[in-house]
């Protein structure tokens, strides 16, 4: 047991180790990863800054490079961990994206007459601002 | 969903068999980053996120998410030197991590315009 512990701890210092510290084939995952950690981060806030284009295409990204993480020389698992988590954070941001627009009863459109069926509706939404924020 | 790399392997297989070797020298089809193997394609789909963050420049500043503005800028500006660095060389990737860096430099900015002109907003966010 403490041959196995010391062993470990001597390949931790190691040499290759110390390489592969110091590589890009390292540090690149690790700004990766910063990808999954906003998107669990933004988890908590209010599903309105989620933006559908973005998240959509952060999930047909992470399935790509999940395969071209396994198939560039050398092999890079520390990736393929940042894509696979990053594809579960993002198909749960476009959940909740997809909950919170049409989950709740939906504002009525302009050419409905309020009837039994649609007498739920939420309110519409507030008419945009007459003067947008100017730069200064 | 297997249909679709069905219908890419015969794309390949034809394009094997039809292109005469002097078109395949000038599209380098045989290029170990080429169309044939995934080290093209998957760059080629992070052009889809270069795009979008593009199109959230019609969304309000409000609305974009700052902690996903900082990772792609940091994803982009690093991924850029990790792209010249793996085997095979994969300018295709450089090329659209730099993209992707400016346009995440693009959504800070804006970002931090918008809460420097409304400092209500900037004291009261918890991020």
């Amino acid at each position: 047991m403490a041959s196995l512990v010391s062993r470990g701890i001597a390949s931790l210092k190691s040499k290759e180790t110390r390489d592969y510290l110091m590589s890009t084939h390292f540090w690149g995952p690790v700004a990766n990863w910063g990808l999954p950690l906003a998107a669990i981060a933004d988890l908590k806030k209010d599903p309105d800054i989620i933006s559908p284009k973005m998240t959509v295409a952060l999930c047909f990204y992470s399935m790509l490079f999940m395969r071209f993480a396994l198939q560039v020389k050398p092999k890079n698992r520390l990736l393929f961990a940042c894509h696979l988590a990053n594809e579960a954070a993002q198909l749960t941001q476009l959940a909740r994206y997809i909950n919170h627009k049409y989950g709740g009863p939906q504002p009525m459109k302009q050419y409905q007459v309020p009837s039994k069926s649609n007498a739920t509706t939420a309110p519409p939404p507030p008419p945009p601002s007459a003067q947008p924020a100017r730069s200064a | 969903m297997f249909l679709l790399s069905d219908l890419y392997r015969v794309a390949i297989n034809v394009g094997d068999r039809a292109l005469s070797p002097g078109m395949k020298k000038i599209v380098k089809w045989d290029h170990p980053a080429g169309m044939k193997y995934i080290h093209f394609w998957a760059p080629l789909m992070k052009w889809s996120l270069v795009g979008a963050g593009f199109s959230d420049m019609l969304r309000p500043a409000n609305k974009l998410s700052l902690n996903q503005s900082i990772s792609l800028f940091a994803t982009g500006a690093i991924w850029s030197r990790y792209s010249m660095v793996i085997v095979p060389k994969n300018y295709m990737l450089f090329a659209v991590n730099i993209f992707l860096a400016f346009v995440g430099a693009q959504q800070l900015a804006r970002i931090a315009h918008y809460r420097y002109t409304h400092p209500e907003v900037a004291s009261t966010t918890k991020n």
